[in-house]
């Protein structure tokens, strides 16, 4: 070729590459940029809002018995930091962290009718299937279920807990309002009528009724040791403990239901 | 000569030029700093009570990096912050943020017992939030901990840990909405000053 040719093509080369090296090397496409008059706390807040606007809603409910549940709620505190909270710190001080890790697994073992029914009832029978397999494992391997056999097969890991409650949220029905039970705690119309349905499928409940209401002590005693100080915490963080409690109560419910 | 043109296009189609990501990566803005925070808290030269005041306040300039407050504080009030005037959006952020720098920084400093935080991963929601997912292994249990991340100003930072399920900021915003049903934006703010000298009354953790 000439050497005028070559010459040509050599510059429409470099355009090329130059061309092709710009594409590809352009920046992420942003939306556009805020005009500069924004304050930084404009900025702030658009950016803030944003966030939210993609968040869950905080999960209302109505309260209709407020004075009562207040008093009740009240009446648990006082009965937390004056009853409870000392029994559970001597059980604490007497029974070794293992004993009572042991204890509670027994107890959850024990209670497997309940989440076994309410998986049925939800249709999630896989998980009825692994219930009951955990069952039967850490009742014959992990002696009664003081210890979670289960947990070494990778097939057989636990569950979220079901429950009657979470049964009828998943039938659709709303929680109704909010009570707080004087020693239970809280809890709304749908997940009390959930507790008092599962007490009939709660083995402690229905094969030793008269020694029921002291197991069942046990078991809050026991859960308790193993978390003192959450109640205290919690309650010191808030600037409404009433409320405080009630969002989170209802917060973990909704995020049971989801699971 | 045709085939020459193609070969150098078709190259240069395949050259990747390295594309610096308009931002890092949410888990290491935050990674790191913790990780850091973590070390001090278990760092024994702290451990006398004449130097946790001083651990106290590197653990807090750690914190105030990572955590981006006033968005926080914004999201705590939603919609409530255009009904604050300029000073009151001023004192509730700096009350709020000193509930919770007191609040935390006591429970942190106290009850810290070598738990280990393990980042299990993040979830890019948005080219501006994410999910950072983590676990806290406590003794025998495991706390599944998320803390959502917001990209601004140059880097990542936290506006909102979630602990199984339970998010901080929802829990303030019912708190604060309540309030706010009933009283004046003026007394929210003296109630959450009321609950930070509480908790600085009783609540110093000993060495």
């Amino acid at each position: 070729m000439e050497p005028n040719r070559h010459i040509g093509w050599f510059w429409v080369m470099i355009t090329l590459a130059g061309l092709f090296f710009v594409i590809t090397n352009a920046p992420a496409q942003e939306a556009p940029q805020q005009p500069q008059t924004l304050s930084a706390e404009d900025e702030a807040f658009a950016v803030a809002e944003a966030l939210e606007e993609d968040e869950e809603p905080i999960p209302q409910i109505a309260d209709p018995l407020y004075y009562l549940n207040k008093g009740f709620f009240h009446f648990n505190d006082k009965l937390y930091f004056w009853g409870l909270k000392p029994i559970a710190e001597i059980y604490r001080s007497v029974l070794p962290r293992p004993f009572r890790t042991g204890i509670r697994n027994f107890y959850a073992n024990l209670k497997m009718p309940i989440r076994f029914v309410n998986c049925l009832l939800q249709g999630k029978t896989d998980r009825a299937g692994v219930e009951l397999g955990r069952f039967m494992v850490n009742t014959v391997f992990g002696g009664l279920g003081f210890w979670n056999a289960a947990n070494l097969e990778p097939n057989l890991s636990e569950p979220p807990d079901e429950d009657l409650g979470q049964t009828f949220g998943s039938y659709g029905i709303p929680h109704g309002f909010y009570l707080v039970w004087p020693i239970l705690g809280p809890s709304t119309l749908r997940d009390t009528f959930g507790r008092v349905g599962d007490m009939f499928i709660d083995p402690v409940t229905v094969m030793a009724p008269d020694a029921s209401s002291y197991l069942n002590a046990h078991e809050q005693v026991n859960r308790l040791s193993l978390n003192i100080g959450d109640y205290d915490s919690i309650k010191k963080a808030a600037v409404d403990p009433y409320e405080s409690f009630k969002g989170i109560y209802l917060q973990y419910r909704a995020k049971e239901l989801k699971q | 000569m045709i085939r020459a043109i193609a070969i150098v296009i078709v190259l240069l189609l395949n050259i990747q030029m390295p594309v610096y990501g308009a931002q890092a990566k949410p888990l290491e803005d935050i990674r790191a700093p913790i990780e850091n925070g973590i070390a001090l808290l278990k760092d024994p030269q702290y451990a006398v009570a004449s130097k946790r005041d001083e651990q106290r306040e590197k653990i807090w300039e750690i914190i105030q990096d990572i955590f981006d407050f006033r968005i926080i504080s914004m999201m705590a009030l939603a919609r409530e912050w255009k009904t604050f005037n300029a000073k009151q959006q001023k004192d509730f952020t700096e009350a709020f943020t000193e509930l919770l720098k007191t609040n935390y920084l006591n429970k942190i400093q106290g009850q810290f017992h070598d738990e280990k935080v393990i980042f299990l991963g993040e979830d890019l929601l948005t080219e501006k939030k994410a999910v950072v997912r983590s676990k806290i292994l406590r003794q025998d249990t495991e706390i599944p901990m998320d803390y959502k991340v917001v990209f601004s100003h140059g880097k990542w930072r936290i506006y909102d840990i979630n602990i199984e399920g339970i998010s901080l900021i929802k829990n303030y915003r019912t708190q604060f909405k309540n309030i706010l049903a009933k009283e004046s934006p003026d007394a929210l703010i003296e109630r959450i000053r009321e609950t930070t000298r509480e908790e600085k009354k009783n609540g110093k953790p000993n060495a």
